[in-house]
Formats: C-alpha cells, structure tokens, sequence
C-alpha cells in the first residue's frame, strides 16, 4: 500500500516536473553552442578514425620504399633481385650514404669492393645497410628490404644445397605450423579497441556545456534562486536538469554511432583482416546501453558543477572529470586485463565491454547488459537524491 | 628405411602427373558453428582457422566428403571460388597454402576446399601404398594388383563423373546459388567437365596449367622435352650458364650410358651415403622431368648435368632431394581408377611411342600409368565433345610447363568463347601466386568481362642459373671462377674434366 502510494507519488511528481523539464530541455537545445560542440565532436572522431584507417592502408600499399646501392656493378644481381613493386632500387656507383639518406632514398645498401669474388670463395663478405632509425618510416622500409635480401640468400643457399647434393630439408628438422585461433572479429576488436571509449567521451563531451550552464551557470546568473523558491521538490529539479543534459549527451553519442555505422563500409578494415560484423540490432543495443550512463554522466556533472567554486571552476572540473575515465578505460583495455564477467556490472566498464563486443559483432549477454545498465540507473536515482539533498542547503547559493 | 622412403619419393614423383603443391596435412578439432555442422580447423601451410564440413554424398549418407572453407573475411558478398586439386588424386586440403597468395580475394569470397572420394580426409584409396612405395615399377606393379584384388567395385566407382557430381551436391548443401571454380593442373579437366556438365551453377573459371577434355595429357614425354629446349635456350640466353656448354648433350649421354654401377654408387641426397636401391637412369630423367615443373629447380639443371657429365653426381642428386618432400602424394588407388578409365584407355600404344620418340625422358613417365593400367581393369570412360560454352574463363600457362604446355589451352579450347590466356614466361607448372597473377585472378573474377592488363606479367623472370658450388653468379661473367671451378671438379676424370674446361672457356654452345 505504502509502496503505491509513493509510485503514485512519484508519478505525480514527474507530472509536475513537466513545465520545469519543458524549461531545461529548452534551455538546453537553444544554447547553440553547446549543441554544436556535442555535434562537433560526435562527427569529429569517426571521421578522424575512417580518415586515418584510409590513410595508414593507402600508406602501406602505395608507399615504395627507395634503396639506393653503392656499388651495384660489383653484384648486379643484388640490385636486380632487390627489385620488386614495393621496393625501388637506384644503383649508383658511388655517394655518400648520408646524404642520400638525408635526400630521396629511404634505405642505402653498399656492396663492398671485393664481394662477388669473397662471395665465390664463401668468405661471407659484407653487406652495409645504412638507416635512420629516427625516420619514421625506416622500420617499415627495413622490413620491405629483408623480406627481399632474404628470398634471394635462400635462392642462393638452396643452390648451394643442391649443388653438395644435400635435400633442402637437412637445414629444417622441424617445420612450425602456426595456427592462430584469433577470428576475424577479435581481430577487430583490436583496432577498434579505442572506439568504445571514445563513444563514452563523447557522451561526457556533449554533455558538459549544458551541466555546467544548467547548474553552475543559472547560480551565476541568479536564475537558481527563483527555481528552488518554486513549489518543486529537491529531486525534481535535479531529475529535470539531468534528463535536459542527458539528451544532449545522449543525441551526441548516437550520432557517432550513426556516423562510425555510415563510414564503417568505407574503412578498409578487411586489409587488416577484420570482418564487418555489427549488425543493426547491435547498433540499437548500442543506443540503448549508452542511454542509462548518459544520464548517469549528465547527473554527476551537474553534481560537481552545483559543488564547485564558479563556473570556470565548474568547466575546469567537468574537463578532468571526463578525461579520467576514458583514461582508465584505455589503460584498461590496453593492458589487456581479463576482466571477470562481473565488472560488467560496474558503469563505464560494463558499457565499454558492452559496445566493444556488439561493435565487431560479438554476442553480447542481454542479461549482462539489463544487470549492467539497472546497477547504473540505481547510480543515477541515488546521485538525483543526494543531488536534491545538496540543494536544501544554504551555502549552495553562495558559493560564488 | 630412410632410403626406401626416398625411393618410393621418385617413383611417386614420376607418378604424380600434374600436382599443385606440396602435400600437406589437416585435422580438425571440433568447435561450435553455424550451418551444416562446421568445425573449426586448421591445414598445414595457412595459419588461419578454416571451417570443416563432412557433406553427405551417397543417397544413403554414407559417403561424405571433407569440405574446408576459408571463410570470407568480408561476410562474402561474391560468388565462392572452389579450388580444384590436380592428380587425379591430391587432396584438396593440400591446396590451403595457396590461401596466402590469394588472401585478397578471400576478402569478399569464401574459398572452398573439397577432397574428392578417395582422396585426401574423405576416405583416401591408397592401396596402402603411402610411404612405403616401392621404387622397381615391377614391385610397385605388384602392390597395385593386390590392391585392386582386394578392393572390390570400389575402383569401377571412382571417375570423374562422380567427382563433378559430389561437387554439384557440396555446392547445394553450403548453400551456394553460383560458384566460380580455380582448377589447378588435373583440376582444369575437373572444371571443365563441371562446366560442361552443370554451366547453370558456374559463374567463371579459372584455370592454371591447363589439361583440356580433348588433350591426351599422359603423353607428356613431348611436352617435357619441350620445356627442356625452352630451358636450353634461357641458359644459351645466359652469358654465364652460356658457358657450359651443351650440357643437353651430356644429359643425352648420361641417360644413355648409365650403368648399373653408377646407378648403385648415386649419392643419397638425405643421408649422404650411397643410395639403397639403384636410381635408374629412368629414374634420373624423370628427376629432371620434376625439375622443370618449377623454375628454381630447373635453374640448376644445367649445372647438375654439366658436373655429373664430370662424375660429380653431388648436384643431380641435390635436384632429387629438392623433391623429398613430396611424402605420399597421391592415393593410388583413386590415381589409376581415373587415369586408367579416362586417359589411359585412350591412348594407343602408336601414340606412346611417337610421343617418347627423341624425347630426353621416353616413355620412362608414362611406362607406370601403362604397367599399372594393366593391373587396374577399368572399362574406359570417353568424354563426349565438349558443348559450346560462354562463362568467362581465364587461362594461365607457363611457356616452359613440362605437362600442361600452352598450346593445350590454345589448341583444344575453341568451343569456348570468353577466354583470356595469361602466359608466364619461362614459367613452370603451376603459376597462380607467382608476381602480379594472383591480382590478375582478383581483377578477373571481379569483372570477367574486363580484358586484363598483362602487362606486369614481364616482370616475373627465371630465377638466376646455379654458377657454382657457390650459387647463382653475382657478377654476369665471372670467366676465372669458371675455370677455378673446373679445375676443382677433375678428380672425377682428367679428360673429360679438362674437355668441359674447354667448352667453358669456348664461351658460346
């Protein structure tokens, strides 16, 4: 009985709170700029992420990398073998290995004088490979270059082989057979690693310029006062500001939702041998799991920025605010922490599993996702309660 | 023991006409999938996890076969490209090293593997004649007789019909509306029957080391040779390998009087002793033979044969152990069930000798199919004449494929009318991951309409001549270490040592 009646209560309550939810929402989507930085960034990041996958595959499959060889004529076949669509090879006679370095080549190899005739005697001359290792690219050209000077010492020690009379397998006793057990999707999963928490800093991102208007903001402008002198209860107000902010942040994650789904057929993810799997029952679930910690993030923004100094100090707050979980979950992530299925029910790292697994297709458990998400709205009803005890008190209009 | 293995290798090597790859294993470990009862699963020579299916094929299901797919990485938009092994006989999963060169086409299509019956992980017929074949065609005979003896109906059964048709049921049971098929070798001639006999469920057809419905491919002694003098001209080509001289005419020589001591003294390339049973001088030509199959064995032929002129057998002997390990090639039983019904009984014994005739090798490559055919009684299967058909095809040839020679796919294709031949120069057996082909197959089944560019086909050259004990030459001419060389080599026999150092300074053959 005591229970319907507070249900009712609530009810009621949440029928009264409908002119001040009207107020906020509108507040909130007429502030231009606001929705503007929350639209900004929603867009900003999936294109920065299509734009660069597209941009490292076209490096690596357009990129010819340039070796120049001192002393080509001494063993012409080298330069020859060398040769091939990712390796491009000038042989010079002469130069100075630095200063091609420093001009067009990538990589320089110089024969040495005497080699073709060491070579006949199998006295291992020496080949000089000079890098800059503090070029960027001079690791990738390295490798172009082995895999090439390797096929042609195999060539030349099969020859040799043969020529003894010796089976090419006398050198490999064992062959090893690998067998990776990775699947196209947790592939994925490891590119698109960063792509969860970036989700969930858009949410605090799209989110921050309404909280700290919406709080600390109509303190500033005396707006405060004349809300709490109104017939509303404590947690009606905060329920009312939390859910103006939520959308924002909310509508911001969606459509980078949206956006990352639209660029997704665009990135050449199979380069890196990564299935497209999200399906768009994924997407919704998406959506929905990012509703519950929207408004758990919109309240606890509004919290922090109603305790703080002033606005400036609410902004500077908000921005550490939402740097330090993204952090965590990036370390988190980057450290390849097996998490027990459990800590899916903590906010923020249930949310990222959650997306993580349906981004690249994975089967995610519903179960996990309702436990997950009913442990961060509990979060979000106890924050609006210790929010609406917080505005009972006096010294919360003066703080300026 | 180690020697006996050894031996079976050449005979094997001999036997196994048009092989893809070498041979690999696979096994399966069961996993949980979706659709018709998958396993994930591994095979040898591609680190990927792959899908295995056993696909009922009998009415009665009793026969199934083993399937292995590669799954696209891109969910497979496109049409399936199922690879066709050679033989007949090899097992398809000895195909899965070939999903590397042709790992961007398995981007947005499945790869499909499926072992024939009798072949490979669907029941092989190997007459237990895996690594214990013997070498003397006489035992091998024998060996085969019993196996046939005790095998019942089964070699009656096994064609290439059925081959085509348990194609048709796997294509259904994996749900596929059309396929494209990549024949490799005696996989051409399955293609092209599957084209013949089901052009409804084909989209195009690739097909590398061609072995047309027409061609009587066993008589290969012509084609070999062929390959051979193609070799012989690349080396005249060759101011280095120039040097040494007519070594065609010392391998003539060498096969010709090769005698039972030199047979017995031939050093074993694994042990490094003399060899256990006697190699043959039909065995040395077939070596050779094998070694034309692939440029970078071929390239050390003209040395091998040029030091053994000497008495040096050490390279020749290498050559051999570069094929060590092709370990139990083929089922037997499934290769003379086909051979014998589809190419043998075609073939006259006037045909056999005017393909041997002036031929370095004879008849010492078909004389198995011939003895063994004799033991392995098959009614004989005739392929009707080919329909006209109109699927894009794509041929790739090497110009110097000891078995399956270009000409085959530009003489005995006519009745098809969408056709690109690509043609490797110098190329052996075989040349689908070799430069840019892989991209031309891509381009090709991604828009068959498209005449391909060949132009980057020129940029796939022979490897380098073996100089020298020491390899290829780094230096076109090195004219001191040739002599230095040739004097190293005289232990063997002064004369004929100082005659080929001779020749070598002579310069041109």
């Amino acid at each position: 009985m005591n229970r319907m009646w507070s249900a009712r209560a609530v009810i009621v309550g949440l029928q009264q709170m409908a002119p001040l939810l009207r107020k906020e929402l509108l507040e909130a989507w007429r502030d231009r700029r606001a929705l503007l930085m929350a639209v900004c960034f929603s867009l900003m990041f999936p294109a920065a992420l299509a734009g660069g996958t597209i941009f490292m595959v076209k490096k690596q499959s357009e990129d010819v990398t340039r070796l120049a060889v001192i002393g080509a004529e001494r063993a012409p076949l080298i330069a020859e073998q060398l040769r091939s669509p990712g390796l491009d090879v000038e042989a010079l006679a002469e130069g100075s290995p630095r200063a091609l370095l420093a001009g067009d080549y990538d990589l320089v190899l110089e024969v040495t004088d005497d080699f073709a005739e060491r070579y006949q005697d199998f006295r291992a001359p020496r080949l000089y490979l000079y890098v800059n290792s503090s070029d960027t690219g001079s690791g990738r050209a390295q490798r172009a270059l082995q895999e090439r000077l390797g096929a042609l010492q195999q060539m030349v020690v099969a020859q040799r082989l043969s020529a003894r009379g010796v089976a090419p397998q006398l050198l490999a006793p064992w062959r090893l057979e690998t067998r990776d057990v990775s699947t196209p999707s947790s592939r994925g999963a490891l590119i698109l690693a960063t792509v969860p928490g970036l989700l969930i800093m858009t949410l605090f991102i799209a989110c921050l310029a309404t909280a700290v208007d919406s709080s600390a903001g109509e303190r500033e402008r005396l707006s405060l006062e004349p809300l709490l002198v109104q017939p509303l209860a404590g947690w009606q107000i905060i329920t009312a500001k939390t859910l103006a902010v939520a959308s924002l942040g909310w509508l911001g994650s969606l459509l980078a939702i949206g956006a990352l789904v639209l660029l997704m057929p665009l990135m050449p993810l199979a380069e890196f041998g990564i299935q497209q799997a999200t399906t768009v029952a994924g997407v919704v679930a998406m959506g929905l799991v990012l509703l519950p910690l929207a408004l758990l993030v919109a309240v606890l923004q509004i919290l922090l920025a109603l305790r703080s100094q002033s606005f400036k100090d609410a902004q500077t707050q908000l921005s550490i605010l939402q740097i330090a979980p993204v952090v965590l979950l990036m370390v988190l992530d980057m450290a390849q922490i097996k998490l027990a299925d459990s800590w899916q029910l903590l906010p923020l790292i249930g949310q990222q599993q959650w997306l993580k697994g349906l981004l690249v297709g994975d089967w995610v458990s519903p179960l996990w996702m309702l436990a997950g998400s009913a442990v961060t709205l509990v979060l979000v009803v106890m924050a609006i309660l210790v929010g609406a005890r917080a505005l009972q008190r006096e010294s919360l209009l003066s703080a300026s | 023991m180690s020697g006996r293995k050894r031996s079976a290798t050449r005979l094997l090597t001999g036997a196994a006409v048009l092989v893809v790859a070498t041979s690999l294993g696979a096994q399966a470990e069961p996993a949980a999938s979706a659709g018709p009862a998958a396993e994930t699963c591994y095979a040898d020579g591609w680190s990927e996890s792959l899908r295995c299916y056993r696909i009922p094929v009998s009415a009665d299901g009793e026969v199934a076969l083993s399937v292995l797919v590669a799954p696209a990485v891109n969910g497979g938009q496109r049409e399936p490209l199922y690879l066709l092994a050679g033989g007949p006989g090899q097992a398809a999963s000895d195909l899965a090293r070939l999903l590397n060169p042709l790992r961007k086409l398995n981007r947005g299509r499945d790869i499909v593997m499926v072992d024939r019956r009798g072949g490979g992980r669907s029941d092989a017929f190997d007459c237990g004649l895996g690594a214990e074949t013997p070498a003397s065609i006489e035992r091998f005979v024998g060996k085969l007789a019993t196996c046939y003896q005790a095998s019942g109906e089964r070699p009656l059964t096994i064609n290439s019909r059925q081959t085509v048709d348990d194609l048709e049921t796997v294509r259904k049971a994996l749900g596929h509306s059309q396929i494209s098929l990549w024949g490799g070798s005696w996989g051409t001639r399955t293609a092209l029957l599957y084209q013949q006999w089901y052009p409804e469920s084909l989209q195009s057809l690739v097909l590398d080391g061609v072995a047309p419905i027409g061609t009587k491919v066993f008589l290969a002694a012509s084609a070999a040779e062929s390959a051979l003098v193609e070799l012989q001209q690349a080396c005249s080509d060759d101011p280095m390998c120039a040097g040494f001289g007519d070594w065609r005419a010392q391998l003539d020589t060498l096969l010709a009087s090769w005698s039972e001591e030199q047979a017995r003294n031939f050093p074993d390339p694994l042990t490094g002793k003399t060899v256990d049973e006697p190699i043959e001088a039909w065995m040395l030509a077939g070596a050779v033979r094998t070694a034309l199959y692939d440029p970078g064995a071929a390239a050390q032929l003209p040395f091998a044969v040029a030091q053994a002129s000497r008495g040096n057998y050490a390279p020749l002997s290498g050559i051999v152990g570069l094929f060590a390990e092709m370990e139990g090639a083929m089922p037997m039983g499934l290769t003379f069930s086909v051979a014998c019904a589809e190419e043998m009984n075609r073939i006259s014994a006037e045909e056999i000798a005017s393909d041997a005739a002036g031929t370095f090798i004879g008849d010492g490559f078909i004389r198995v199919f011939r003895e063994g055919c004799k033991v392995w009684p098959v009614p004989a299967l005739p392929y009707e004449a080919p329909q006209p058909r109109h699927h894009p095809v794509l041929l790739i040839s090497g110009s110097a494929d000891p078995i399956t020679p270009p000409k085959y796919a530009d003489e005995q294709l006519a009745y098809l009318d969408h056709k690109q031949h690509l043609m490797v120069r110098g190329g052996g057996h075989i040349n689908s991951a070799r430069g840019c082909v892989p991209d031309l197959i891509l381009e090709f089944l991604d828009q068959p309409q498209v005449p391909l560019d060949q132009e980057c086909l020129a940029d796939i050259q022979r490897p380098p001549f073996t100089a020298g004990n020491y390899g290829p030459a780094l230096l076109p001419r090195v004219p001191e270490a040739d002599s230095r060389l040739a004097e190293e080599q005289q232990s063997g026999s002064e004369s004929a040592g100082r005659e080929v150092a001779r020749e070598v300074e002579g310069g041109s053959p």
